[in-house]
């Protein structure tokens, strides 16, 4: 490592890029990447916030069967609203857009993004898309669901159609976003940084981005075909008119199965990096977990019949997509494996990212096995439709991606911030909403087994139970983020200043990056010598380090352990 | 990778910088294959984006092969030809305007843009007429599908058949989407146009030239499988 | 641009891939015309695949080019095949299930009334479909 590391240097810079220039002007237009990801940051939490309470109000409304604080039609429209919300406003744009701007250019010590005006410009239309979802609330019902099917989405009034354009307008935000961090990373590496020695979550970013860029455009021109079928009644999805209704569930699905891989892969970057970081410990089988990535951004494209497999759809194309799914199964696997077997002879540092990741192993795996299930045919024709398929989503999708970026968002909100965050506070934090995730979630694995339906505003009373369970595990989950969001804007004022490496990272960002980093993140371009998690070639970190709460000294046991 | 290295650690002890060159790359060469990068990732999601409707048209094909054959009786192959040729022409003079101003032959540049702008046009003005004569007899997309009386020679009630409809509607929403991107490349090249003129690009600098060039080359290829698919089979 | 190493494709190169392309116009059109059997569409598609390979390789001078922008265009059409062979898998064999039938509404629609003209005295001829779709 050359002599330039901060990794120790416990004073700030002066000047850094949340402060260089100050007026409102700086940022809109800012082409600085770390800024827009914080605009992000702050746009995504909004689509979180607004999403969340509709999921409080569609479950509170499931208290009780029977009307208890919403009648069926604004029930409808809540959880179409959640879910529209939800996927194409928080959990799409929310990890790569967010964290992988901040922290890709950095963590391959280039000086910004390839595209830096294409950058802005994709936040600006992934807002512009968000206004149009919202305009619809204005002109009318919102119905139909987040997946749009054909031909009832032809029947429903005319707000879907502000939605599919949101919908349309947000996919090249994506687009943009996933093309920009792809040729970031073939073309803006820091000198020494070879493929083999990328952070995982750079792997992981990437294969996000090989997603985004190939099944984007297809939900793109579906959305323009479902426009066409209500304005000029084309008929290639409506069946009153000789159109098929599932080759709309083709189109659709070619791209939002892809899309589940958009939000579940940036996600096990994030938490390979941590895993890595907290266990002071190579990650085992790095190659596989790099190219399993890639592996599943590939397969994740022929699997997208599984949701289909009630739909009327061949048995033959049935039986194919059942056992491909199967195959997911594997890369997958091998992630996990990998996790596990990197904290063995680690020295596991328990802060609270590390929590994160803890719990994204346990909820991950559940909401992984269970998919593989919904995956068999028999099983499926059976759970279809049923709450065992939303709780398996949300097991993904919320104890998947959101507790890994929540793992994230702790972990590198030093670097955003240059303030550290009440561990106490965090720590109760992660366990409120590691037990209300799974009293909300785990009740409706149950629910579903036995019939309940989803999306269904009423239901029999022998299901009260479990949906109180679920109604009440939601509050405590509300609490446990709400206590995030209070002491992470506390830290903004009160918190202690960061160091640059306060856990003892050794990918660039930690290592050559003050914190807050510099307008140009770097001052010399930076060299690198070894790989993104090679602890036994980074003796620097292991002296007493001034500043910081005492990470050096407590690992210092790896050397001594191998 | 290599590259990157050495075009990084070269640069360092070079500080003459172009005036087009952005601040966070290291140096042109860098810049420009970055540019260009990107713009074939741009292309392959427009190539997803079609291939959409050509998804659309082979599951319809393959369920009704009788239905699009005689309907494709209706498209002119001989207009469809024409604008095949029109834009194979386009396509060639935009990469020897590229050829031209690796030369450092600004004049030849300008003189091929001109030409392959005059293509586009050609291209739109026969789509026009093309569109115009089938709404005159009633074939319009979708629902306003009702052809009748006589249309070059063909008697449109034999035409009226189950699923012809979609047979149009998949012409008129491919040739239309393609159209639109027409229009855009059209925009492209004035604008390159108008750079060119006052004197913008050198063989030391044309990467816009060479990034329109290849959106051009793709909107005729994704011409080339419109015009049999559609016209002639 | 030498000096960096860019390549430039000499005219000489270019025209006759232009002509060659108009050669595969003519002879496409002419084929098509023809009598030629199941021939018919898989020549008019390779054709079109040939004068496409043409224009990729000479016109956007992938040929010369990095590497790497050759990978992009060949993931990119391999996610185009995937998607169109793996939705043909699934509406050339529609039907193949026991409860599910081929055609689509319309077509019971048409069979109905082709059996209610038929028997014009029939009461409530219906194909498998609810009486009010």
């Amino acid at each position: 490592m050359s002599g330039t590391t901060l990794a120790h240097s416990a004073h700030q810079p002066e000047v850094n890029y949340l402060n260089h220039t100050k007026t409102l002007k700086s940022w809109l237009f800012t082409l600085d990447h770390k800024r827009i990801g914080l605009m992000y940051l702050g746009a995504v939490a909004l689509a979180f916030l607004a999403g969340g309470i509709l999921a409080l109000l569609v479950r509170i409304e499931l208290l009780a069967p029977g009307q208890t604080i919403m009648g069926p039609d604004a029930y409808n429209q809540s959880f179409t609203l959640h879910a529209v919300l939800m996927i194409f406003a928080f959990i799409i744009p929310a990890v790569p857009a967010v964290m992988g701007n901040f922290v890709l250019p950095i963590q391959l010590g280039a000086k910004d993004v390839a595209f830096p005006r294409l950058n802005l410009a994709s936040f600006y239309i992934y807002l512009l898309g968000g206004v149009i979802v919202l305009s619809a609330l204005f002109v009318g019902r919102i119905d139909g669901g987040w997946t749009f099917y054909a031909p009832y989405s032809e029947r429903v009034g005319d707000s879907i159609l502000f939605v599919t354009l949101g919908v349309f307008v947000m996919g090249f935000s994506s687009i943009l976003t996933g093309l920009n961090f792809i040729v970031t990373v073939h073309k803006m590496r820091a000198p020494g940084l070879t493929w083999t020695r990328l952070p995982l979550f750079v792997w992981s970013i990437y294969s996000t981005s090989i997603v985004q860029v190939l099944a984007t455009p297809v939900i793109g021109i579906t959305m323009v075909l479902l426009f066409l079928e209500r304005a000029l009644k084309i008929g290639i999805f409506d069946p009153a008119l000789g159109g098929d209704p599932v080759l709309f569930q083709h189109f659709f699905w070619f791209y939002s199965h892809p899309a589940v891989y958009i939000m579940i892969l940036p996600a096990f970057g994030i938490v390979s990096d941590l895993m890595g970081t907290f266990s002071r410990h190579q990650v085992s089988g790095y190659k596989f977990v790099a190219l399993s990535s890639v592996a599943i951004a590939f397969l994740g494209f022929m699997v997208w019949g599984h949701h289909m497999f009630v739909s009327g759809q061949s048995a033959t194309s049935s039986i194919v997509f059942s056992l491909i799914t199967y195959l997911i199964g594997i890369p997958t696997g091998v992630k996990v494996l990998n996790w596990v077997t990197t904290m063995y002879r680690g020295s596991i540092w328990l802060q609270t990212p590390m929590l994160y990741a803890l719990a994204f192993l346990f909820t991950f795996s559940i909401g992984g096995f269970t998919g593989i299930m919904l995956g068999v045919l028999a099983i499926d024709v059976h759970l279809h439709d049923t709450y065992f398929v939303v709780a398996h989503f949300h097991y993904v999708m919320m104890g998947g991606n959101v507790i890994a970026a929540l793992g994230g968002l702790h972990y590198w909100w030093p670097k955003m911030t240059g303030r550290m965050f009440n561990e106490t506070a965090g720590r109760v934090a992660a366990a409120l909403v590691f037990i209300g995730f799974n009293l909300t979630f785990f009740p409706q694995f149950i629910m579903g087994s036995q019939g309940m339906p989803r999306r269904y505003y009423d239901y029999l009373p022998e299901f009260q139970g479990m949906h109180q369970l679920s109604t009440y595990g939601s509050w405590v989950l509300a609490a446990g983020l709400f206590l995030i969001l209070g002491y992470l804007l506390w830290s903004l004022v009160k918190g202690e200043r960061a160091t640059a490496n306060p856990w003892g990272a050794l990918t660039l960002e930690w290592t050559h990056a003050s914190s807050p980093p510099d307008m140009h993140n770097f001052h010399d371009t930076p060299v690198v010598t070894r790989g993104p998690y090679d602890y036994h070639l980074a003796p620097e970190l292991f002296v007493t380090s001034p500043g910081g709460d005492g990470a050096a000294e407590q690992v210092h046991p790896t050397e001594t352990k191998a | 990778m290599a590259q990157t290295t050495v075009a990084a650690l070269e640069s360092q002890d070079h500080h003459a910088h172009p005036a087009h060159l952005q601040h966070h790359f290291v140096s042109s060469e860098q810049q420009f294959d970055a540019a260009k990068m990107g713009m074939w990732l741009f292309l392959i999601t427009e190539i997803l984006l079609f291939s959409g409707m050509f998804v659309a048209y082979t599951v319809y094909r393959v369920w009704h092969p009788e239905v699009f054959e005689l309907s494709a009786e209706l498209l002119d192959w001989k207009l469809g030809g024409l604008n095949t040729l029109v834009l194979l022409l386009s396509s060639f003079t935009v990469a020897y305007g590229i050829n031209r101003i690796q030369h450092n032959d600004r004049k030849g540049l300008i003189i091929n843009l001109v030409i392959t702008l005059l293509c586009a046009a050609t291209f739109m003005v026969v789509k026009y007429f093309e569109y115009t004569g089938k709404f005159a007899v009633g074939i319009f997309p979708g629902g306003g599908f009702a052809p009748t009386g006589v249309y070059h020679g063909h008697e449109l009630s034999h035409f009226d058949v189950p699923y012809a409809s979609q047979f149009f509607s998949i012409y008129y929403v491919m040739t239309g989407i393609h159209g639109v991107h027409v229009l855009v490349g059209m925009g492209i090249f004035v604008w390159l146009l108008v750079k060119a003129i006052r004197g913008r690009f050198s063989s030391e600098y044309y990467t816009p030239v060479e990034l329109s060039g290849l959106y051009w080359h793709l909107v005729d290829i994704i011409w080339i499988f419109l015009f049999p698919l559609l016209y002639l089979i | 641009m030498s000096a960096h190493g860019h390549h430039i494709t000499p005219a000489r190169t270019l025209v006759m891939v232009f002509a060659g392309l108009v050669f595969l116009t003519i002879l496409t059109v002419v084929t098509s015309r023809m009598e030629t059997g199941p021939l018919h569409v898989p020549l008019a598609i390779a054709i079109a695949s040939f004068k496409a390979i043409l224009v990729v390789l000479f016109f956007m001078a992938l040929k010369y080019d990095n590497k790497v922008n050759a990978l992009i265009l060949s993931v990119g059409t391999l996610f185009v095949i995937v998607f169109l062979g793996i939705t043909l898998l699934d509406t050339m064999y529609r039907g193949d299930l026991p409860n599910t039938q081929k055609g689509t509404i319309m077509d019971q629609q048409r069979a109905e009334e082709a059996l209610k003209a038929e028997d014009p005295g029939a009461e409530a001829v219906r194909i498998n479909r609810p009486e009010n779709p």
